[in-house]
């Protein structure tokens, strides 16, 4: 088993990913903020003890890092592989994550909750998503003891996650959506029945490669199962929409459209991080639709051609001798 | 320290971008980063900004302090952050009506951690539960939904009575 983003996964050329994060808190420390230091490093024990001690089949595909070990550069990376929030990249403190070997399982110690147990799969698989982060939060529960409250849930050092402490959420390619701009009227709506649209890089962010994230705002009163299938719905029905809308796209506009950026990445020699996000998202609509008949993988393509994932790769390059890096390896991944 | 922007609030939101590999980084006020579309962490900008005029939590008659970490609840209203778990337990009445605004509801649904392997509450609600949804749906002038919840009611307190 590889990363998410080498993988098929059902809906995927929409649906291009599904995350589930579970935030969970340890009875009688104070949450990450108001931590000391030496908190900070007997968390990070506990919660690799609970994983790694429990003896379980499970155990044994996970790996304890602890992040001060890892250099800044593939910190960065973590963070465009979807691994890690860019606020537990740029924490200071000891932190520390227990990583399964495919990355579908990253368990944060010390972001802003205690531990964050975040699983993501490609394609639409919530439920599956789900299942794994369960059986994770019962193996930590099996030795730790969680700051829950019968009336309150779950508690969390933002209210906004209190309760079930679930976030859910998949990242939806949407190109027609946003060329037609229903986008924006969509979010407003979806908004208003306690979920949220955003970029791909989480909150606040603009999107990117028409690649559009919905996740679930409410964690109280809502239980694990409502919140996911509602999430389901709205997924279910921005698809059918996006594949609606696609369909009005005049077919020879498109398909110059579709060609062009392929031709471009195929033949480029110098090529900027946001023109091989615009390029690419050209590339897997015409892919999905048919027009383009490509072998590799635009997302697998898009992912790594990112700035720390290339000097993950490469080493650690200049702006200018990145976007030179990142021509050869498109037109390479691109067969020419 | 000031806003970099506008140069007239203070700075609460620090901002470090990673954009094609060059890392920069800002001070922000909270409402110069909301305009250049950095939402804080979380929601907690949204949070903060619900807790409305936090001066109120500043006066002296609000000395109450969390005994575990310290927190007052101006420290909670200022960050959108809350303290430990046990500030929830001194700060509940203060914090309950922002949570109904955030969450729609202050009553946990869904998974509760047991002695045993964990467990899921039962989806079926108690009595009280259904009391809350009922004034709630009144409230919203939804009677059709108000009905059902009302007759769900009378049949189990004519249950419990049996």
């Amino acid at each position: 088993m590889s990363s998410w983003y080498k993988n098929s996964g059902p809906s995927d050329d929409i649906a291009v990913s599904s995350r589930i994060r579970l935030a969970r808190n340890l009875k009688g420390i104070p949450f990450p903020s108001r931590m000391t230091t030496e908190q900070r490093i007997e968390l990070n024990r506990k919660v690799r003890d609970a994983i790694l001690n429990s003896n379980t089949p499970f155990a044994k595909s996970l790996k304890y890092i602890d992040m001060r070990d890892v250099p800044e550069a593939q910190k960065y990376a973590m963070v465009e592989r979807h691994i890690i929030s860019p606020e537990f990249a740029n924490k200071n403190e000891p932190t520390a994550i227990i990583l399964s070997g495919d990355e579908s399982i990253s368990i944060m110690i010390g972001e802003e909750d205690h531990v964050r147990i975040q699983v993501i799969l490609a394609g639409l698989q919530l439920s599956e998503a789900y299942d794994i982060a369960e059986r994770i939060d019962s193996l930590l529960h099996a030795s730790l003891q969680f700051a829950f409250d019968s009336k309150l849930g779950f508690l969390t050092e933002c209210p906004t996650n209190l309760g079930t402490g679930l976030r859910a959420s998949v990242m939806l390619h949407l190109p027609a959506l946003e060329n037609s701009g229903e986008i924006e009227a969509l979010s407003r709506s979806i908004g208003k029945i306690g979920f949220t649209v955003r970029g791909m890089y989480g909150e606040g962010s603009k999107s990117a490669a028409s690649l559009y994230q919905v996740s679930n705002q409410i964690t109280l009163g809502l239980s694990e199962n409502n919140a996911l299938d509602n999430l389901k719905i709205i997924t279910t029905q921005l698809i059918d929409k996006e594949l609606q809308s696609r369909k009005e796209l005049k077919t020879l506009e498109l398909e110059d459209i579709c060609y062009r950026a392929l031709g471009t990445l195929q033949s480029c020699r110098i090529l900027t991080s946001n023109e091989m996000m615009n390029l690419l998202s050209r590339v897997k609509l015409g892919k999905s639709m048919g027009i383009l008949d490509i072998k590799a993988s635009p997302i697998k393509v898009l992912i790594e051609a990112q700035p720390f994932m290339l000097m993950q790769k490469y080493g650690i390059l200049e702006p200018k001798d990145r976007d030179i890096y990142r021509a050869n390896m498109i037109r390479e991944a691109l067969g020419q | 320290m000031l806003c970099e922007k506008c140069g007239k609030n203070h700075a609460t939101t620090h901002i470090k971008t990673v954009v094609n590999g060059i890392a920069r980084e800002y001070n922000l006020c909270s409402q110069c980063a909301a305009e250049s579309g950095y939402a804080t962490n979380s929601l907690t900008g949204m949070l903060a900004s619900m807790f409305g005029d936090i001066s109120k939590y500043e006066s002296p008659a609000q000395k109450t302090r969390c005994s575990v970490c310290g927190a007052y609840f101006s420290d909670i209203a200022k960050s959108g952050k809350v303290g430990c778990s046990e500030c929830y337990t001194t700060f509940y009445d203060e914090l309950l009506p922002y949570l109904k605004r955030v969450h729609g509801s202050t009553n946990h649904v869904g998974k509760i951690p047991n002695s045993a392997p964990l467990m899921v509450k039962r989806e079926t609600e108690t009595v009280e539960d259904l009391r809350n949804k009922l004034s709630r749906l009144i409230a919203e002038e939804n009677y059709e939904q108000a009905a059902v919840i009302r007759d769900k009611i009378k049949e189990m307190e004519a249950k419990g009575n049996e």
